[in-house]
């Protein structure tokens, strides 16, 4: 086999984290909340990627490591809140806005943002993967390893959840 | 236009994944439960996950590969590459020993019998050298020979003997070969025998003997005999000069002889035993009106022609 095109040249294998890594950080978190455990599950998967570059073509590597950590998640039992971040804002936000908007707005984030905590983990990764990722509902069935349907199914009963936490407008 | 259910869902999906119409959302947005959905989905656009160190965590899996004991390959390719090699010098070795030629030879006073691989029976006289290749023998019969031999060949495909004068090539026969210095001798016993001399080849059957001396050819018949007199330990000559004579008798005896330049010419007919030096300096001395010292210890023969009888 040559050497150039398997993960074990160790140029592939940057290149791979480089490509995937924060990815699987970003999709572990959205199931765990947790910051620490995120971490310790990519490395661990990174380092499986690692044992079995050998088997591993270099076109699978992206499924090999969610499989990895996804089956580690499974493994795992404690789930803390997920926390996230209000990082960015609506490009089509227009300045001038009244303070009572800005108030309400922040108000609704902030219930958002819990009704999300509390979505289950099946729900909030799909929703989250499709939100923030940007992801279609064909990718996120295929990194969970579920069928379109499934997705668009955890998508309406996530969209539905959190309605009803956050009340209407 | 109003829209069901279904529809509003489909187009709803249609708009999370970035494929529903600008027209499309107007609509959606129409319904108050839609448009809520649709306000969540946008304003959970704006969240993101604490930051990630991505430099942090890949230096932590570097460090957490170094400390794994390595998990080494088991890479059969150099082991299988040195049993290969120490296998290709063997065979290597064996055909090489195999394609060497076989010698055998004899030195002063020294006679040997052998087999050829087909069986063929070679007598080697004393002085003298044959090689031939022993695994080729099968296909080729050839050998080469310096000094002089006799070969009782067995029947088969041409057997060749290369001199450095001639080739002497037979199918099946015996016959004697001399081939020292300038001088090929071939005489043959039995059968017909071809000596391929310059551009000439030579039929030689049986009871006649070839003689090339200096390049030049002289056949003449042969007395009698079934096979050459050295065979039985004795020299015979007809008509030979002393210093060819005396060659013979110093490849039969480890010994020097000297003897005045103007009695090599003198011709001898007759025979000598490979067996008794003193009787062998006699039966030539005599006829020749000669006469001859042996000095023991440095094997040394002198001969001089008799004072007086």
């Amino acid at each position: 086999m040559d050497k150039n095109t398997t993960i074990c040249n160790e140029i592939i294998f940057n290149k791979v984290y480089k490509a995937h890594g924060k990815a699987i950080w970003r999709f572990i978190y959205f199931k765990c909340g947790n910051e620490a455990q995120a971490e310790d599950l990519v490395q661990d998967a990174f380092i499986k990627l690692w044992q079995n570059c050998a088997k591993v073509p270099v076109e699978k590597a992206k499924s090999f490591l969610y499989t990895i950590t996804n089956n580690a998640f499974l493994n795992e039992v404690a789930h803390k809140k997920v926390v996230l971040k209000h990082a960015k804002y609506h490009p089509d936000k227009v300045e001038n806005q009244s303070p009572q908007f800005l108030l309400e707005e922040k108000q609704y984030h902030q219930k958002l943002q819990g009704a999300i905590a509390n979505l289950t983990e099946a729900q909030r990764t799909a929703f989250l993967l499709n939100r923030i990722e940007g992801k279609k509902y064909r990718e996120i069935a295929e990194v969970l390893d579920i069928s379109v349907k499934a997705v668009e199914k955890r998508m309406s009963l996530a969209l539905k959840s959190l309605r009803e936490e956050i009340g209407e407008l | 236009m109003k829209r069901t259910i279904m529809e509003k869902h489909y187009i709803l999906h249609n708009y999370l994944n970035g494929t529903a119409t600008q027209e499309e959302i107007a609509q959606l947005k129409a319904d108050p439960e839609y448009a809520s959905y649709i306000k969540i989905a946008e304003a959970t656009k704006c969240f993101d996950t604490p930051d990630f160190d991505e430099k942090a965590t890949f230096n932590a899996i570097s460090e957490k590969l170094e400390q794994q004991p390595k998990v080494k390959k088991l890479n059969l390719w150099p082991t299988v590459l040195k049993i290969a090699a120490v296998f290709a010098v063997i065979v290597a070795g064996y055909l090489y020993v195999d394609s060497l030629e076989t010698t055998i030879s004899t030195s002063v006073a020294e006679k040997q019998n052998f087999n050829l691989p087909d069986g063929s029976e070679v007598a080697l006289n004393a002085n003298s050298t044959i090689e031939y290749q022993k695994n080729k023998w099968d296909n080729n019969r050839t050998l080469e020979l310096d000094g002089e031999a006799y070969f009782k060949v067995t029947k088969g495909n041409t057997f060749t003997v290369q001199t450095k004068i001639g080739a002497i090539t037979v199918l099946g026969t015996q016959f004697n070969v001399f081939a020292r210095d300038n001088k090929l001798n071939v005489n043959c016993y039995e059968g017909l025998v071809s000596v391929a001399f310059n551009d000439t080849l030579i039929k030689l059957p049986t009871g006649k003997s070839l003689q090339i001396k200096n390049g030049t050819l002289v056949t003449e018949h042969q007395s009698v005999t079934e096979k050459p007199s050295w065979i039985d330990n004795e020299s015979s000559f007809e008509n030979a000069s002393l210093t060819t004579v005396l060659d013979e008798l110093k490849r039969q005896y480890p010994i020097t002889v000297q003897v005045d330049d103007n009695l090599k010419t003198k011709r001898f007919s007759g025979s000598f035993a490979h067996n008794n030096l003193d009787l062998a300096l006699q039966l030539i001395c005599a006829p020749l009106n000669l006469t001859y010292t042996i000095e023991e210890e440095e094997d040394q023969v002198t001969i001089y022609a008799a004072k007086n009888k």
